[in-house]
């Protein structure tokens, strides 16, 4: 109950940051997806039942606090918290987050997560698919990959492990 | 009973998944529904709380040199000022003679940007004032150098606006030179686009481009930015116009609503006109 908790507030906060201060790291428009990378983490503490609906909760969160397309991340968050479940493993989670191994689910998980993520969002737009995918998507996605370095350093550390 | 519970247990993984997705796409398709409005408005009304804190944190480099921006753009306004004036005057003048209604000056609120929301081409802003304030949805937005964009959602005393450039955002635009029509909309790249303008239309870089007088959303006349590029493709039968957006959206604090501008009598008979059969 303490751990979900944390995990709830840690939640919270995760979104917080990523709705109020990540443009501070903002680069040609491409901000990192901190909430993938902390879905990923779940993933890998907790396995894939409680990532997915870990990933619809935040994916919610996200979407009420952003203030449209209601259910959007709730749907790319939960299918990225599945994704990232078929990773875990009980016994390596330590060797995992510490490796690059994490930043590979991220990196897998990401890619997956924006491509379903500009499949829906530039319906009916006129935003190019491909241009989506590719330019933002991808960006995205290897910003998000380069910034699960700093947690994986940490955690080869075993700091909060 | 229970054979159907083993089978839950053994695929609860696929099954939650299942239900989670089949939820989001019921929100997904509820987006408009009173209900999901109103989460939104409270959610939105609580963050502007934590967005109000977090925004006040100063940048210093950024003080001084928007300090010098604003001394140099001081001295630009208030020669412009002046000539205004002569022209207001010369312009009442010119409206009397030949009985002229003049048009109604709009009615602005003043807000403070206290959030962005850039991520995966979400384009929102937070503003600082809400319903109390007289801001409503759909009231647009502009800042000292034109349209910024329009109100999607509000609370009591917060409220999200939509920037131009958002995959949804379109509005009936001008080109202030040779009076052409066209809808603004954004594809995803650094600038907007004007679409639907015929290849023989005369239109060229440098153009200015308005809001024009057929939108129900935006007064007619304001800045929306300059034609920065021109193309035309065979086999096209419209030009691809280029537009860059008179707003930095990256340096935006301060806006205005316009909360006075909907004609309530134009807007009846036209929903008259085009809903009758």
């Amino acid at each position: 109950m303490t751990r979900r908790l944390k995990y709830f507030l840690l939640s919270i906060l995760f979104v917080v940051i990523q709705t109020q201060l990540m443009r501070i790291l903002t680069l040609q428009g491409i901000t990192p997806d901190l909430l993938t990378i902390w879905i990923v983490y779940l993933a890998l503490k907790e396995g894939q039942l409680a990532a997915t609906v870990w990933g619809f909760c935040i994916g919610l969160m996200f979407d009420l606090v952003t203030g449209n397309f209601i259910g959007l991340s709730a749907f790319t968050k939960t299918i990225c918290g599945f994704v990232a479940g078929y990773f875990f493993n009980e016994n390596k989670t330590p060797l995992t987050l510490g490796s690059y191994r994490f930043i590979i689910i991220v990196l897998v998980t990401s890619l997956i997560h924006n491509t379903i993520y500009f499949v829906i969002f530039t319906q009916g737009s006129d935003i190019g698919l491909m241009n989506a995918i590719f330019q933002v998507g991808l960006a995205t996605t290897f910003y998000t990959a380069t910034l699960t370095l700093l947690p994986m350093f940490v955690f080869s550390r075993k700091i909060f492990l | 009973m229970q054979r159907l519970f083993n089978i839950f247990v053994l695929f609860k993984e696929y099954v939650i998944f299942v239900v989670l997705l089949i939820v989001s796409l019921i929100l997904l398709g509820t987006n408009d529904n009173t209900q999901i409005r109103a989460i939104r408005s409270y959610t939105i009304g609580f963050v502007g709380i934590f967005q109000q804190g977090l925004s006040s944190i100063p940048n210093f480099v950024e003080l001084k040199r928007e300090n010098e921006i604003l001394r140099q753009l001081n001295v630009n306004l208030s020669d412009e000022v002046n000539r205004l004036r002569e022209a207001r005057l010369e312009n009442i003048r010119l409206r009397n003679f030949v009985g002229l209604k003049e048009q109604r000056p709009f009615t602005l609120v003043t807000g403070d940007v206290v959030g962005k929301s850039l991520h995966l081409l979400r384009n929102t802003i937070t503003l600082n004032v809400g319903e109390s304030d007289g801001v409503k949805t759909d009231m647009p937005i502009i800042s000292e150098n034109g349209l910024v964009g329009r109100i999607l959602i509000t609370s009591s005393h917060y409220s999200i606006g939509q920037l131009m450039l958002n995959k949804d955002f379109r509005a009936s635009a001008k080109i202030q030179r040779s009076r052409i029509d066209g809808i603004i909309a954004w594809d995803g790249g650094e600038n907007l686009h004007l679409n639907n303008v015929a290849k023989s239309q005369d239109i060229r870089p440098g153009d200015v481009v308005m809001t024009s007088e057929y939108s129900n959303i935006f007064p007619r006349n304001v800045k929306i930015g300059f034609v920065s590029k021109v193309t035309e493709k065979p086999g096209n039968l419209f030009k691809e116009i280029e537009v860059t957006p008179g707003v930095d959206f990256s340096t935006l604090e301060q806006v205005f609503v316009i909360t006075a501008v909907n004609d309530t009598e134009r807007e009846a008979i036209e929903k008259k006109t085009y809903h009758a059969k």
